[in-house]
This record gives C-alpha cells, structure tokens and sequence, in this order.
C-alpha cells in the first residue's frame, strides 16, 4: 500500500482486514459505517475494495456452476450404494 | 465503493430441510437418504473434483462419502448442520484418497504458516489499482479464473470451493473443515487476496 492512513476512524490496514466480511455482509452495522466512512476517504482503498468485490463476484457466478453429476456418475453412485 | 452485490448460492435444499433428511436418515428412511444423496451428489462431486483435479478419484470419494455417511448417519445427533457433516467427510475421503495415491501424507492438513495481512494486500495490488476494464478482461474466461484458482495451496482452495464455490454458510464451512469460525474467515480472506493477486498476474505465478 502506498500509505496507511486513517481516515473515518479506521486504518487502510483496518479495512483491508475486513474487507472479506464487509462483501458477505458480515459485519455489524457499526462497523460497515465505519468502513464505508473510511471507503469515503479513501480512494486507494475504494478502488482495492472494488477489486477484491469484483473478484469475489465473477469467481461466485462463473466458477459457482449449479450442475448435477454426469448420469454415469450418479449410475455408478447408485450401484455402489445398493451393494452395501 | 458501492457495496458488492455478491451472489448467495446455497446448496440445493435448505438447512432445515436437510436436518429433517438426517434426522430421518438417522432413524432408518431409506427415502430421506435417497433425497440426501440427490441433493449432494452435485456438490459433493464437485467439491471433490476441485480439490483432487481428477474425475476418477473425485468419484472415488464420492461414492466413499456416502458409503460412509449410510454407516453412520445413525450416530448422527444433530451437531453442526448435515451439509457441514457431509462436506467434511468429503474432505476427510480426500484426504484418504491422495494418501492412497501419493503413498505420502497429503499437504493439505499442513497450513504453511499464514503471511502478514500487509503483505498479501501489497501483493494483491492494495495501493495500485489497476485499469478496470484490464482486471474484467483477465476474468473474462472461466478458464481464466480456474487458472488463477489452481494457483491457491490446497487449503485456501478447499475454503474457497466451499464458501464461494459452493455456497456453504461459514458456519458450515467452518464445520466441514474442522475450523473454529474465526479461524476459517482469516483463511478465506487470505485465500481471496491471494486469488486477486493470481487473477491480476493473469492466472499463473510468474506470469
């Protein structure tokens, strides 16, 4: 990072280690304020933050397929399991 | 920064109503194991492919999941959730799997010792953004991604593939790794920076 600096009461280090619960919206609604004040402020940490979201979110909707197993699989499975 | 709108995938039926499926597995139903295995299979199948990158040994421990969640469903007392329970037998299959494979100890269960958090920002680029429509096109392709994605250690990407991947809650990720919840977000944060920073090399280490 080029500077920690505070602003909004918190350290660019602050929101960097929060910036995970900040995108799964886990943070306590204190907290998120105090986040997005320093997001305010901050442009290094603004377009970091974006990055991080944006990585988030592509890896979530290209990588996060919904689809079943191959029939063969599921054949197999069920092969396996009626031995037992 | 507009707050990311991230995308919640859940597995493909509900917490409570896979409670209810164990609870009634744990009794004997052989329909409610059928609709266990049916609603897994999926994830579970991919969960494994993830971390073994082979489809043959990803089946393995498939069918060795199952086996060993019909053996022991019965014990099953309602601890954690049943998708987390089901998820860290998967694991715990892997494991056995690459063992058998390997002939050695897989690294898998050794966590190298975790990077200073500044370190790991610098290296994803925290303090020097790059061109938005620069970091779009290098996740353009799936390809792209899993590339990037490869480049993990095993243990952040068995924390990814649960969490984002699959849509596991934390407390169920947590649960599937044997993690306290705390434990498992510092991993799945660092595990994210270090897939920022692979997607911003354009997938590989060096390049």
């Amino acid at each position: 990072m080029a500077g920690n600096k505070q602003v909004g009461g918190l350290w660019c280090f602050d929101v960097l280690e929060r910036l995970s619960d900040y995108v799964d919206g886990e943070l306590a609604a204190a907290e998120r304020a105090q986040v997005e004040a320093h997001l305010k402020g901050c442009d290094e940490c603004t377009k970091f933050g974006g990055e991080f979201g944006a990585v988030v979110t592509r890896l979530r909707e290209r990588l996060g397929a919904r689809a079943d197993v191959p029939a063969d699989v599921a054949k197999r499975l069920d092969e396996a399991l009626a031995k037992r | 920064m507009e707050r990311a709108r991230i995308l919640r995938f859940t597995c493909m039926t509900s917490v409570d109503a896979d409670a209810e499926l164990c609870r009634r597995a744990a009794e004997g139903d052989r329909q409610a194991m059928s609709a266990l295995v049916a609603a897994f299979r999926g994830p579970l199948y991919r969960f494994a492919r993830r971390l073994t990158r082979d489809d043959a040994l990803a089946e393995d421990v498939l069918q060795e999941t199952f086996l060993t969640a019909l053996k022991k469903v019965g014990g099953w007392r309602g601890e954690g959730t049943c998708r987390g329970w089901l998820f860290s037998i998967a694991r715990t299959q892997v494991l056995m799997a690459q063992r058998r494979r390997t002939g050695e100890p897989e690294g898998f269960e050794e966590v190298e010792p975790e990077a200073e958090l500044p370190r790991l920002g610098l290296e994803a680029g925290w303090g020097a953004a790059m061109d938005p429509e620069a970091l779009a096109s290098r996740m353009e392709a799936q390809a792209q991604l899993e590339a990037a994605l490869a480049t993990l250690a095993p243990a952040e990407r068995e924390v990814v593939a649960l969490r984002d991947l699959e849509g596991l809650s934390g407390e169920d990720t947590a649960q599937a790794l044997g993690l306290s919840l705390a434990a498992m977000k510092s991993r799945l944060h660092r595990a994210r920076l270090a897939l920022v920073a692979a997607v911003k090399r354009g997938g590989g280490h060096g390049g």
